[in-house]
């Protein structure tokens, strides 16, 4: 049974692969849909991001706009005065994300929810501080950072299907390390912590070392997929960082529905979608959000995955009442 | 195996565990009584490192281990079970058996990250492991249910399988039949004897008298944070003060 299962999910992977290979023919080229869908693998690694420590090690945060600031800005200024070129900068910059992730993770790791998420916000404030204040201007302040495309050792992603396919590449390998690391020992004391975290203390996991670890990972994958964000762009402006970033992520995630892989994918297809369907209330941004979050909340607390899972429940009970009543 | 000396702890003006000196002997089992706000639960947190004692030490294993975070505890050999029931609750059965087994394994998170080959042996053997916890307890038909859907006596005896699953020397258990039903009470003994034949030494705090006088070696009896009186069970039961604290005659 446990195999069976196995492979179904494993065919599930397999053809939402193949749909996503597709997509760039399935939007018939359009350049402009093709952006949308390169948005898509961004948002899709940092909510995924974001969920290994909500969803699973049960830690909040209101600021992981920083992280992708963090990425972005620092592969683009590494590459800009060290001359490392960007695919290189991109995992530095990441590497270097985590690092902080983990020192912020160091006293953080102690609060309780409500102060976390306010603990997260004040650092969401202060990495934005810096980039629009930034010694020497290096980060072009409010005039914003300007950076080539990416290119890898010579291969020029300069339009948005090439993007999109390096995207692509990186949402699979990203999701594959999620998986790897939620499906192990780490990942079982994760979960034990956002379960109960002093039994989980009890049972031998040393609890504020695997929330140092969440924290640090979680920031890898948004700065990362920040860091993409420039290749993909060449151009960052301090307002994609402003403390609504951190709600869209957060966003994401819920509304997909968290602790899960599809949850992340989904919610970052889904919102991407929608913002851009309503580009013209750009303003409302935060309203949409605030909706789409209440909703989750109220009516739907496991997100479109936890909402389909019910139903099948319900079917599946459904069924078996009916097989009781006619034997 | 264990030895605690003069444990005391105080919330404030509070003194919850006053001057406790307790000796748990390898291979006994050794009950914990006392009327309800005696201190017992306070006092397993003193030992389990939940709480650091404001005075006194904790032997354990021949280590002092008071002021000692409870991870480490738990890695030192000692595991415990909650009076209020303390599962993993979205986890499975087996899940949960298997973050028991924490502290008995080495992968770390490069090599869960990386699938090393260390870890992948080390994953069958957890899985192997588990199977065979599941049968000690009678939970293997259960293995994929979630814990916080278990029966309540059940998921008393998934929590102190949980804590076997590290194979601890010692397990203190915090009134481990309550919520149980009468055949699952009267089975406990049984279980009890065959935690012991495993070479755990156990240190019970438990309420029901018939189970007490059943099974322990020996018994102390806390009140107001105190020790009131210790011996076999049959001295103890028949000590005049922990008769009068038992009928709520205080003082
Ligand atoms: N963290 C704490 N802060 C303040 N007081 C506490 C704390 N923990 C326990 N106490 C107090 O210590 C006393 C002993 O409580 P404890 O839970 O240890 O009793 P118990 O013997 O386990 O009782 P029961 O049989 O009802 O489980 C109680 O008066 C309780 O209010
Ligand atoms: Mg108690």
């Amino acid at each position: 049974m446990k195999n069976k299962k196995l492979s179904g999910n494993l065919l599930k992977c397999l053809v939402a692969v193949v749909v996503a290979l597709l997509v760039p023919v399935l939007l018939g080229g359009s350049s402009y849909m093709c952006l949308v869908a390169c948005f898509v693998t961004i948002y899709t690694i940092s909510a995924s991001g974001l969920d290994v420590l909500y969803g699973y090690s049960g830690q909040i945060s209101m600021g992981h706009a920083a992280f992708y600031a963090i990425g972005g800005y620092g592969a683009g200024l590494l590459s800009e005065y060290l001359g490392i070129p960007l695919f290189i900068s991109m995992f530095i910059a990441a590497a270097i994300a985590a690092l902080i992730g983990a020192l912020l993770a160091f006293p953080a790791s102690k609060l309780k929810f409500h102060f976390l998420s306010l603990a997260t916000i004040a650092f969401g404030e202060i990495i934005y501080q810096i980039v629009t204040n930034s010694p020497g201007r290096i980060t072009g302040n409010y005039n914003g950072f300007f950076h080539s495309k990416l290119d890898i050792f010579g291969l020029k992603l300069d339009n948005n299907i090439k993007f999109y396919y390096f995207g692509l590449v990186c949402v699979v390998l990203f999701l594959i390390a999620k998986t790897m690391i939620v499906r192990s020992r780490t990942g079982r004391a994760f979960i034990a912590i956002r379960e109960n975290t002093q039994a989980a203390e009890g049972m031998g996991v040393n609890v504020r070392k695997y929330k140092i670890i969440a924290f640090a990972v979680s920031a890898f994958f948004v700065a990362f997929a920040g860091s993409m964000y420039l290749g993909l762009v060449g151009y960052l402006h301090p307002d994609m960082y402003l403390q609504k970033q951190s709600v869209l992520f957060v966003t994401m995630m819920l509304f997909g529905g968290s602790a899960s892989l599809a949850g992340p994918i989904i919610g970052a297809i889904s919102i991407e979608i929608l913002l851009e369907g309503l580009r013209t209330f750009e303003e409302y941004q935060m309203l949409i959000y605030g909706i789409l979050l209440l909703i989750v909340i109220v009516a739907m607390p496991g997100g479109i995955v936890g909402a389909v899972k019910n139903i099948k429940a319900g079917i599946l009970r459904r069924r078996a009442q009916k097989l009781d009543k006619e034997v | 195996m264990l030895k605690t000396d003069g444990v005391t702890i105080r919330f404030g003006g509070l003194v919850a565990v006053n001057k406790v000196s307790i000796h748990v002997r390898k291979g006994q089992i050794t009950g914990l009584i006392g009327p309800n706000g005696a201190g017992k639960t306070t006092f397993f947190n003193c030992i389990s490192g939940v709480y650091k004692p404001s005075e006194g030490h904790v032997v354990f294993d021949g280590k002092n281990i008071e002021g000692m975070r409870p991870h480490k505890v738990n890695a030192a050999g000692m595991a415990r079970t909650y009076q209020v029931i303390n599962l993993f609750r979205k986890m499975t059965v087996q899940e949960n058996i298997m973050v028991g087994m924490h502290s008995r394994l080495k992968s770390n998170f490069w090599s869960d990250l990386l699938r090393l080959p260390n870890q992948r042996k080390e994953e069958k053997f957890v899985r192997e492991e588990t199977e065979k916890w599941m049968e000690f307890v009678g939970l293997q038909d259960m293995r994929d249910h979630e814990a916080g859907s278990l029966s309540y006596g059940k998921q008393r005896l998934l929590e102190i399988v949980r804590g076997l699953a590290s194979e601890p020397k010692l397990i203190l258990l915090d009134e481990p039949v309550a919520g149980m039903n009468s055949k699952e009470k009267e089975e406990f003994d049984a279980l009890l004897r065959r935690i012991l034949n495993l070479g755990v030494t156990i240190l019970m705090i438990e309420h029901d008298m018939k189970l007490v006088m059943g099974v322990c070696d020996y018994v102390y009896c806390l009140e107001h944070g105190s020790l009131l009186a210790e011996g076999v069970p049959e001295v103890v039961q028949n000590n005049p003060d922990v008769i009068a604290a038992y009928l709520g005659g205080d003082e």
